[in-house]
């Protein structure tokens, strides 16, 4: 959603809108130029047919010279090709510059979007970044469409008032006044009306949210019989929009009949003080003819040029916000002489490390622990315990605020953060799978990666017995817009993917989602075989990925308050006990 | 095809039919119709007089020398022109309200027809296409009835009344700019050819570039931890580029079509000029005709270049409503009776499965020759694997779907002879995971029954164990619950939806239990909400919980459809049977994990 219409342009934001607008009219500035000299071209040549229209009437007409109509005629239809021209190169070179810019833009900030850390995707919902990307972008490309006409019709108009006021001082000056007129009612409706389109954009979000709500409730609906009651809710809505649309249309219904009649009351008063200046002799009958046509001629130009003043705020504001989020530095960048990694087998270790998300509590509090290489531990904790922060320390997700994390005795800030997430490889906690294949999803981290090690991988992961039960086998398209895979497959998949990369240090971020039996003892068993001499990290929720982990890391409050085997936590730590019932691990507690 | 939300066809068959039935569905709307008609007519009259009134005008007045004539002329002009705003004021307004007020009751019209379809229906339908139509297909109308429909009628309305006009004027020169009117539709023509080629391009790609953005904001963490920033970038560059491509072909055909019309306009202006000029020189016109000729030639070309935009936009709005009128075409598999059997005004509760076999597909059957007869208040737990046909058996009970074979009855009625408000009335399901809608919580809570007292619901908390915890919301039952509840945890969401079953107070309650994992105290509460929900009433409730089971009267257990054996839960741990197998299961599995599994 684009926010609500803005209309100042002193705004700052706004202003700082402008200039990304003008940077880009800049670089694109050959599309630019042409544009508008074709703009202009068309501009002048609408300024020239009225009057040779006049021309054609004084002189072959009035002036009773038949001759003279064919070669005057000719001039006239030479004058409209070069004005056809001119619309021509003026909507090619303008649309193709809008669409140019709008596209290498869209580019730039999904780029930039893709390097932003961890903890601006955080607090950004995807929908805002959606919009940026699409209808911010739509919005600024408009003005890009629009400058090049909105030149040449202001251009215009200055041209045919000054031609007005020279074919006859008082009619051009009396006619003239419909300009500012037909401008101001043109932007007046325009402002109006963007405002009440927002809330119609606004109540028809609305409404779609009543209706998936409801078909997503559907179960509950039919369970009470309470059909009725949910269709009054959505004809409420559509009530809603229906009220909105109207007050749109009694705008559009006062202002639109309008536009046509100010230049029609203009032509009465060339009928009226024309035809009086024709009768006294003090003008030709080809000067009224050009200035009704002159008046015909300009409602269009000003209808779009108070459109586009009414549009710029807006554009601008689209702008700003899409140069805010460009100027969003990523946070976590590789350092300019990264260090190589040493040869390892993956040792972590955390030294002093204490780290806060912005404007929250201490997450984690002076965190000491060393992970030797080739060993498993799993991070047990309650919630908000600071289990899943430490572990996404190691691959630099965030950086700590103090104390540094080592691989293999290195500062991961001071490795390539390329080579240092390639020894680190990640299963997240929701296993996100791409719209693609399932051999380019376990292949999405080694795109070279060749049929047989993509195989070897998810034998390991104890999917490929699955995956060759599936209607296409590894060509099955699945994610948001494919096949769907229950919560377990996707889970091995992703670990499969993770596999694939053979890292130093594995980080499991287990999924709460309660998964049957037979799922779980899969997963364990693929787990156990990944785990094999391998660093892993274990984010637990579930007693059977716990009891693979060699050591178990007791967390609460930010700080590691246990830790030693399973077993030997059970039988000392009170706090343990509590925290694996709390947390659902396990039911009851032997004491 | 990829992205069908964004994208998709739009060419449709049998268009007129479609009208046709588009505009029986707006009969209640004959009367206003017809004054938008009259008002349009109206307009386009009063916009054709205008020119005539300035031929006048120029010919008996200013040619002539004659100023008060030409005074007068203005005088009635300026009428003329007042005329035309009114009539074009109501025409505008009258138009667009008679379509808006068509697409309201539509909208409503089929989601009156979409919710009452059987669950069937809507397992088998993707929630995201269900809401497209009642959003973005209503939206393509609405589009057209904003944009398109006065267009249309006044543009028909112009060309006709124009070409009528002119004949009137001058028959010789009306056909020297008629004679243009071949061009002019073939130049039409072939920009609609390429014109739409290229905007079901663009329609394909925005929705290609859509879908990638949205992949990949959400996906952003993966590509992350992988590294693979650089080749998204690339690869949704690429998706981006055709996207560009797509509209460049608009933008050329766009930058063909219209310079073209106005080339056409300029060669009719200078034909009028040309013609027209001769026959005022040889005396054979007046001078006043040809500036109405002017005026009435761009009266002519401005509604051809509206039709032609229009035209796209009817396109997307006929492929809307053979999507609607899809909808209104799927029938309910769960009907209602014509003449339902009215039920006693004291319900008892007896319940049951006489021969019932069903399947989704009536090929493979779910359940099979289900027999169970269950008396008023007893407490049925059914237990068994996954795909052994729990659920089916709940949805069946409920009348979600009609059994192939066999009858459910309520106190000896087949449920199919029953009406919905009684059926729903006494027969309730509770689903798994706590649903609730946006709104307040007393919304929620009174969702069953929207007449309940605030005084009713909190006797109902009471009873329940939850007045403390709502007393302990800032605003208790004005608390607004949030979109799908999320202002609550999933617990407290399952405790909201018993008590809203519980103020439903139905006779006989159909339980799917939660399996999820909640915590202790949590989980005490749903115990006691269930025990004051299920006692005193006919319960068939799907267990997962050994506590639920240990509960209940009688457990059925089921195996492929069928059930393979029945009892008191004591008696059958003692027989040794199916349940004691499961029972074991659950008993080593609940000591670790807390939930019972649906597997052996």
């Amino acid at each position: 959603m684009t926010g609500r219409p803005v209309s100042a342009l002193t705004d700052p934001t706004v202003r700082a809108g402008l200039r990304l607008l003008g940077r880009t009219l800049l670089r694109y500035r050959k599309a630019s130029a042409l544009s508008i000299v074709s703009a202009l071209l068309w501009m002048a040549m609408v300024a020239t047919v009225p009057y040779l229209t006049k021309v054609v009437i004084d002189r072959a007409i009035e002036g009773s010279n038949a001759d003279l109509l064919p070669p005057l005629v000719g001039i006239v239809i030479a004058a409209g090709a070069l004005k056809a021209l001119g619309i021509g190169g003026r909507r090619f070179f303008a649309f193709s510059l809008s669409y140019r810019a709008e596209t290498e833009m869209r580019n730039r900030l999904f780029e930039h979007m893709q390097r932003l850390a961890f903890s601006f995707h955080d607090r950004t919902a995807t929908g805002e970044l959606m919009a940026r990307a699409s209808s911010d972008l739509s919005q600024v490309r408009l003005i890009f469409a629009m400058l090049p006409i909105t030149i040449a019709n202001v251009s215009l108009t200055i041209i045919v008032v000054v031609t007005l006021i020279v074919l006859d001082p008082i009619l051009g000056v009396v006619a003239s006044l419909s300009v500012p007129g037909l401008f101001l009612l043109a932007n007046r409706y325009a402002t109006k009306i963007l405002g009440v389109s927002w809330e119609v954009q606004q109540r028809l979000a609305d409404l779609s949210r009543v209706v998936e709500e409801v078909i997503a409730g559907v179960r509950v609906v039919k369970s009470y019989g309470q059909e009725e009651q949910v269709i009054g809710r959505l004809a409420k809505a559509a009530d809603r929009i229906f009220k909105r649309t109207m007050e749109m249309l009694r705008l559009r219904s006062s202002h639109v009949p309008a536009f046509e009649m100010i230049p029609a009351l203009a032509t009465a008063a060339v009928l009226a003080i024309g035809g009086y200046r024709v009768v006294q002799g003090a003008m030709t009958l080809g000067d009224f003819v050009a200035f009704t046509q002159y008046l015909t001629v300009l409602v269009f130009p000003l209808r779009i040029t108070g459109w586009f003043f009414a549009e710029l705020p807006r554009s601008a504001a689209a702008a700003a916000r899409v140069t805010e989020l460009l100027k969003t530095a990523p946070e976590i960048t590789s350092p300019k002489q990264p260090i190589p990694l040493p040869e390892g087998r993956g040792e972590v270790r955390f030294s002093h490390v204490s780290f806060s998300y912005p404007d929250g509590p201490g997450v984690l509090r002076d965190v000491n622990v060393v992970i030797p290489a080739g060993t498993s531990v799993a991070l047990v904790g309650p919630t908000g315990s600071g289990k899943t922060t430490l572990a996404y320390l190691v691959p630099r997700f965030y950086d700590p605020d103090e104390g540094a994390v080592l691989l293999d005795g290195v500062d991961v800030r001071k490795v390539d953060i390329e080579e240092l997430r390639a020894a680190v490889a990640l299963v997240f906690e929701e296993p996100f799978l791409f719209s693609a294949t399932i051999r380019e999803n376990i292949a999405f981290g080694n795109p070279g990666a060749s049929d047989e090690q993509i195989r070897l991988a998810a034998r390991l992961a104890q999917a490929h017995d699955f995956i060759v039960e599936l209607p296409d086998g590894y060509d099955t398209v699945v994610g948001e817009r494919g096949y769907s895979l229950s919560g377990g497959q996707r889970q091995r998949i992703a670990l499969a993917r993770a596999i694939l990369r053979d890292p130093r240090v594995l980080i499991l971020d287990d999924a709460t989602s309660s998964v049957d039996a037979v799922t779980e003892e899969q997963i364990t068993e693929a787990l156990r075989k990944v785990m094999e001499g391998r660093t892993t990290i274990i984010i637990a929720h579930r007693m059977s990925t716990l009891m693979l982990a060699e050591r178990v890391l007791l967390l609460d409050e930010g700080r590691i308050v246990a830790s030693g085997t399973h077993e030997e936590l059970l039988a000392t730590s009170d706090r343990y006990r509590q925290v694996l019932a709390e947390t659902g691990v396990i039911d009851e507690v032997a004491p | 095809m990829m992205y069908a939300r964004y994208g998709g066809q739009h060419r449709v068959d049998k268009p007129f039919r479609l009208l046709a039935r588009a505009a029986r569905y707006g009969r209640s709307l004959l009367r206003p119709a017809i004054v938008a008609a009259v008002w349009t007519i109206l307009a386009t009259a009063a916009k054709l007089v205008a020119p005539l009134v300035l031929r006048s005008g120029i010919d008996k007045g200013v040619t002539a020398g004659d100023l008060r004539f030409v005074f007068g002329a203005t005088g009635v002009f300026l009428i003329v022109l007042g005329l035309q705003y009114l009539t074009q004021r109501l025409s505008t307004y009258q138009v667009a309200a008679v379509g808006e007020t068509y697409l309201r009751d539509l909208r409503v019209r089929v989601f009156r027809h979409l919710i009452n379809l059987d669950m069937g229906f809507f397992a088998k339908s993707k929630v995201g296409v269900l809401v497209s139509r009642m959003t973005s297909d209503v939206e393509a109308l609405t589009q057209f009835v904003d944009q398109g429909a006065i267009s249309v009628i006044t543009s028909l309305l112009m060309v006709t009344g124009v070409t009528v006009a002119m004949f009137f004027v001058d028959v010789a020169l009306a056909w020297t700019v008629l004679a243009l009117l071949p061009a002019l539709l073939v130049v039409s023509i072939i920009f609609r050819r390429y014109a739409d080629r290229a905007y079901q391009a663009i329609r394909e790609q925005i929705g290609q570039v859509l879908g990638a953005l949205q992949e990949g904001i959400s996906g952003v963490r993966v590509v992350q931890a992988y590294t693979q920033e650089r080749r998204q970038a690339v690869e949704f560059g690429r998706v981006n580029e055709e996207y560009f491509k797509a509209n460049l072909q608009a933008a050329k055909a766009i930058a063909s079509y219209f310079p073209a019309v106005d080339f056409l306009a300029t060669v009719g202006t200078a034909l009028i000029l040309l013609v027209g000029g001769r026959r005022v020189i040889e005396g054979t016109m007046s001078f006043g005709s040809l500036v109405a000729f002017l005026l009435y030639l761009s009266y002519f070309f401005e509604p051809i270049v509206q039709l032609s935009n229009v035209y796209n936009l009817l396109q997307a709005a006929l492929a809307a409503l053979s999507k609607l009128f899809g909808i209104l075409d799927t029938r309910p598999k769960v009907a209602e009776p014509a003449d339902p059997v009215p039920l006693p005004e004291l319900v008892r509760g007896a319940f049951s499965f006489e021969h019932v076999t069903f399947g989704y597909d009536p090929e493979v059957p779910i359940v099979v020759d289900i027999d169970l007869e269950i008396d008023p208040g007893e407490r049925i737990a059914i237990v068994g694997e996954t795909g052994a046909g729990k659920s089916t058996l709940a949805k069946l009970a409920v009348r979600f779907y009609d059994p192939d074979e066999g009858q459910v009855t309520l106190d000896s009625v087949d449920l199919r002879r029953l009406a919905f408000q009684d059926l729903r009335r006494h027969v309730a399901m509770v689903p798994q995971e706590g649903f609730l809608f946006s709104g307040s919580l007393r919304d929620n809570l009174r969702f069953a029954r929207p007449d309940a007292t605030d005084e009713e619901l909190w006797a109902v908390l009471e009873a329940a164990g939850m007045a403390d915890w709502v007393r302990s919301l800032p605003e208790r039952l004005d608390t607004e619950v949030r979109e799908r509840g999320s202002r609550f945890s999933s617990g407290e969401r399952q405790l909201v939806a018993l008590v809203r079953a519980l103020v439903a107070d139905p006779t006989v309650i159909v339980l799917d239990e939660a399996t999820s994992n909640l915590d202790p105290e949590t989980e005490g509460k749903v115990e006691a909400a269930l025990d004051r929900l299920l006692s005193g009433r006919t319960a068939i409730v799907i267990a997962h919980r050994l506590r639920t089971v240990k509960r209940a009267d009688r457990v059925v257990v089921l195996d492929g459809g069928r059930i393979a054996e029945q009892g008191p839960p004591d008696a059958l741990l003692a027989a040794g049977g199916a349940y004691a197998r499961l029972y074991d299961v659950w008993e080593r599995r609940g000591r670790d994990s807390g939930e019972i599994a649906d597997h052996v």
